[in-house]
């Protein structure tokens, strides 16, 4: 599945950086968010802040990239259709 | 401070007690119950989902949670309890357990056996009754907790888990100058609180930020209790203490 994704910018009230990601069919399926390098949890990580349909109600995961974040978004929406 | 110093029985007979007023005759009957302490190691189960226990804990030492797990593996902790609680009280009533307990930090805990509990509530009704309120008010902190995880936002969230954690302790004696530990990771407080360790993290900072709680380490600091209660939403009334639980 190839996902496209748009940069956005996000209130978190700790962040702004973000990307909206759109599935083939260019319907927004989430949005992440890189995280803060003060963050303690996961520093400048990009976390699934909001996902839609098949990605909601996932666990809240956080990755090292937009590559691997977007994978493992395209491994999710695989698995439902 | 230190839960440890006292005897087994003692800080479950003040827990009770604080719920349930005992007559210096029923406290001596707890007294009298034999204890078995055992030692836990943190992230360790106690008890799993499925087991049909033939004894009861009551913790004396450290944090446990009461959990239970999705299919995929996904953990909600239902409660956690303090020193002087029975966590697993419900097994002298029902035979299976249907729920984990788990210590959350290292545990000390008091092992007592179902027929010796059940020969000192034949013997002393008001004791029975005591066990009864304990499992009620345990349901009542579930029914808080569900509105809690349920509809409310993850900072007044947070800041009602905190208020309900530093009452509790206060009632055993846990809580000094403002001030408690609660050797809790971040991630076991999001699964606590239905939520995101990232979004705890952040809730934390900005608590920290709003001078609404410090930490160090492990410990936690409340400086405006009557703030942490407001933001929480925190009305004590469903621990149902005898004597007024206000911090």
């Amino acid at each position: 599945m190839s996902l496209t994704h748009q940069p956005v910018r996000v209130n978190t009230g700790f962040e702004e950086e973000g990307v909206l990601v759109f599935d083939e069919r260019h319907r927004l399926v989430a949005v992440l968010v890189r995280l803060s390098d003060r963050n303690e949890v996961a520093p400048g990580q990009w976390f699934l802040e909001a996902g839609f349909g098949p990605l909601s109600g996932a666990s809240y995961p956080a990755f090292a990239d937009l590559d691997v974040a977007q994978e493992w978004i395209s491994r999710r929406l695989a698995l439902r259709v | 401070m230190k839960a440890g110093l006292h005897s087994p029985q003692t800080l479950m007979i003040r827990k009770l007690d604080s719920i349930f007023p005992l007559s210096a005759e029923e406290r001596q009957a707890l007294q009298g119950l034999p204890v078995q302490v055992t030692l836990f190691k943190a992230d360790q189960d106690i008890v799993r989902i499925g087991d049909r226990p033939s004894q009861c804990c009551v913790l004396l030492e450290g944090f446990t949670q009461v959990y239970k797990l999705t299919a995929e593996g996904k953990r909600q902790i239902m409660a956690l309890h303090v020193p002087g609680d029975i966590p697993d009280l419900q097994s002298l009533h029902l035979k299976v357990l249907d729920n984990s307990v788990a210590t959350i930090c290292p545990c000390t805990l008091g092992f007592i056996q179902h027929e010796d509990m059940r020969r000192v509530c034949e013997r002393y009704p008001r004791i029975a009754a005591a066990f009864w309120r304990e499992t009620l008010v345990d349901a009542s902190i579930f029914r808080e907790w569900l509105l809690n995880i349920g509809r409310r936002e993850a900072y007044t969230r947070l800041a009602h888990f905190l208020c309900e954690f530093l009452v509790r302790l206060k009632v055993v004696g846990l809580v000094e100058d403002d001030t408690f530990d609660l050797p809790i990771t971040q991630v076991e407080l999001a699964d606590a609180i239905a939520t995101s360790n990232v979004h705890v993290n952040r809730v934390l900072q900005a608590m920290r930020a709003n001078g609404l709680i410090q930490t160090r380490g492990t410990q936690v600091i409340v400086p405006d209790w009557e703030r942490l209660k407001e933001e929480g939403e925190f009305d004590p009334l469903y621990l149902h203490l005898q004597q007024e639980g206000d911090a």
